[in-house]
């Protein structure tokens, strides 16, 4: 009963935003109650799937061990990047940057995209998926270009055209794939279930095309190379708390509408095909940013395309199956943890140095020794030093390639080296480097601080003990990813 | 499409098709803008036929709302976007004429490949009806590449969902109409906000041409 209230919430929040006049506090109220409120459903529902296996409200939302895993890891996302919008935007209204009407906008169009991603999540219907999809890039094509600065309506624009076309043909793909099963209910509301289990109509090369159109399609939406060309201008130009909400959240659930198509594709025509295609798109993820990590002179680029290395290497891991698939959906929680606390420390960075280029950020450990330490470990866990998650996950991906596909695990090995190269060399910069004596060493507020915390230490702790129930989750849903 | 004889289903397919084509080479945005009008009629009355041919309050109020959002919303949007900031010809293209013609044809041979008969089978019978539309997808597609301006290339984005929408229906892919709503409601708020947007653009970079916009070069 409780699923539908994680989307009614944020609509909710949306509307009552709307009507607050002139005092930015109940906004801050709004999100914060809100916040709360989905990150508990996103527990329940978790903890009704660990127990009955799924949890749904007939006919239209349902949660299995998979998308309770996206919808935990968006639920806390989204939590901390809306106590992390409290402290950013308090700090941006003190400093005359933005007024009382562009908070309310940004937390009116905040509350609909988590709406829209909740949505996405917990609908049974393909279709409607899709609508939400394209949803969230309606609501954030707003957020991306919230400055109004001449960049960032650039960003903004190339992230509205470029997905929408990616979607257009993600949407071709999906009536493709419903073809089959579409007359078989007498409203023709095509569920996953009444997909998943008249997969013997499908015929193999009408499958074949239609997953094309589904990975180029939602493959833009998730970043993957080479339809990537709008996230690292999207992802450095958003206000820091929706860069980690794009990175640590929209990405996955783009992934996770590959993955529900690839099940039905690999149970129509093996699961070499899919297997390939994923394999191929996602070593181009991590060769492009291999080479532009090295050259990156702007701290928030580097984090957007790192957040495409790692959806490469997820495309990998889920590519490759087996243990591989294990690792790449542990892969997409910790690289959500990780990447959210990079981007917040990169706004506490922003709100103290005013620039966001490499060049101009000198000695943040000396300025900033909080948010320093933070993005110290956040840079070691993203880059896959022991004993961070992310070095366990890469290993499990690597190691359940390596006996068939020992040329693309060297080639990966390579490019990870690369990343590790060009990862160091600006975190010796950006940390180690003297700040400049007329600087204090101060941190924004305690809003800026402690949602980075809190990510850090979940990341922390679950890379060192993995729970029995995160672990069945995870278990489950490879069974179900497996198939 | 049972209501509609095959030659009246060929005459609208090559309609959205021609109408794609021309927005390739229309030099005025108005003449665009109409071109854009006459295609989404013609997907309108290929919907009123899936009326007639399953009749649904429910597929009806969906049908009258495709209608109102792409025949008579959008259109308004973009003519009083041409209006106010008094735009008349549309910006150029990154390929020249016999270039973009060149690309056009290759893409009607490509609709031949081999790649795209698995969507054919879907409907054999009316299997010119479903290349005419595959056809009017790559158009349309390429249409929003090889386009500078924001307005044609947010015609190139409407031309794609019509040719889907066409394929959809030749070949009998009709979703329900719940969800024809809710796709609707969608198109509805993205031809809001990139009106939105292009208007702002216009207003900061003084131009609808996005070849101009070369702010994130890092």
């Amino acid at each position: 009963m409780l699923l539908p209230f994680i989307v009614i919430i944020p609509l909710l929040g949306a509307i009552i935003s709307a009507t607050v006049r002139k005092n930015t506090y109940p906004l801050q109220v709004i999100i914060s109650v809100t916040a709360c409120l989905e990150l508990i459903i996103a527990i329940i529902a978790t903890a009704n799937v660990l127990i009955n296996k799924s949890y749904f409200f007939d006919p239209f939302f349902s949660v299995d061990a998979f998308s309770a895993i996206i919808l935990l890891v968006t639920a806390t996302v989204s939590f901390a990047a809306s106590f992390y919008s409290i402290g950013y935007l308090k700090e941006e209204v003190k400093k005359d940057i933005i007024g009382f009407h562009r908070v309310k906008e940004y937390f009116v169009l905040l509350h609909l995209f988590l709406g829209s991603m909740f949505l996405a999540i917990i609908t049974v219907s393909p279709i409607v998926m899709w609508v939400a999809v394209e949803a969230t890039t309606l609501s954030t094509a707003f957020l991306i270009s919230f400055y109004s600065k001449l960049s960032s309506m650039e960003a903004a624009w190339k992230y509205l055209i470029v997905n929408s076309i990616g979607l257009l043909l993600g949407f071709l793909g999906t009536i493709v794939f419903l073809s089959p099963v579409l007359n078989l209910t007498e409203d023709k509301f095509v569920n996953w279930f009444t997909l998943n289990t008249h997969v013997s109509l499908l015929s193999p090369d009408l499958t074949k095309i239609a997953f094309i159109f589904i990975l180029i399609g939602y493959g833009t939406k998730a970043g993957l190379a080479p339809m990537h060309t709008w996230l690292p201008d999207a992802h450095s130009k958003a206000p820091p708390p929706i860069s980690a909400l794009l990175s640590g959240a929209l990405l996955n659930i783009a992934m996770m509408a590959i993955l529900r198509f690839k099940i039905v594709t690999d149970a129509a025509v093996g699961n070499y095909f899919s297997q390939n295609l994923l394999i191929f798109f996602g070593v181009i993820s991590i060769a492009i940013p291999a080479f532009i990590i090295i050259v990156q002179k702007n701290y928030k680029r580097l984090f957007a395309y790192s957040s495409i290395e790692h959806m490469g290497i997820m495309a990998i891991g889920f590519g490759f199956g087996g243990i591989g698939t294990f690792g790449a959906l542990l892969h997409m929680i910790y690289h959500s943890l990780t990447k959210s606390v990079l981007f917040f420390s990169a706004g506490n960075i922003f709100l103290k140095y005013s620039s966001t280029r490499i060049a101009n950020v000198k000695g943040v450990l000396s300025s900033m020794p909080t948010t320093g330490i933070v993005l110290l470990i956040g840079f070691l866990a993203i880059i896959g030093m022991p004993p961070f998650g992310i070095f366990i996950t890469e290993f499990y991906i690597l190691s359940s390639g390596i006996t068939k596909f020992p040329l693309v695990v060297g080639l990966i090995l390579i490019l990870l080296i690369l990343i590790f190269v060009g990862f160091l060399k600006h975190i010796v910069d950006i940390a180690f480097s003297q700040k400049e004596e007329s600087m204090n060493k101060d941190e924004a507020n305690i809003f800026t601080i402690f949602p980075a915390i809190f990510l850090l230490v979940l990341f922390i702790f679950t890379s060192l003990y993995l729970p029995q129930p995160l672990k069945s989750l995870i278990d489950t849903a490879v069974t179900l990813l497996n198939k | 499409m049972d209501h509609i004889a095959p030659q009246i289903s060929i005459l609208l397919a090559a309609t959205i098709f021609v109408t794609a084509i021309l927005l390739n080479f229309s030099g005025k945005i108005s003449i665009s803008v109409w071109l854009y009008v006459v295609q989404s009629a013609t997907i309108a009355i290929l919907l009123l036929s899936s009326v007639f041919d399953r009749f649904s309050i429910l597929l009806l109020i969906a049908v009258i709302s495709t209608i109102l959002v792409k025949v008579i919303i959008a259109p308004t949007f973009f003519l009083s976007l041409i209006k106010k900031y008094h735009i008349t010809s549309t910006t150029s293209t990154y390929l020249n004429t016999p270039l973009t013609l060149l690309v056009i044809a290759g893409l009607l041979f490509l609709t031949q490949a081999d790649f795209f008969t698995p969507l054919i089978s879907l409907a054999p019978q009316g299997h010119n009806l479903l290349f005419i539309s595959i056809a009017t997808i790559l158009i349309s597609l390429f249409l929003s590449i090889n386009r500078k301006g924001a307005v044609s290339q947010m015609m190139g984005i409407l031309s794609l969902e019509n040719g889907i929408v066409a394929f959809a229906l030749f070949s009998g892919l009709e979703q329900n109409a719940g969800l024809q709503l809710g796709i609707t409601l969608n198109i509805f708020i993205w031809i809001v906000i990139s009106t939105v947007f292009a208007s702002m653009i216009y207003q900061k970079f003084g131009s609808l041409d996005v070849s101009t916009m070369k702010g994130l070069t890092e």
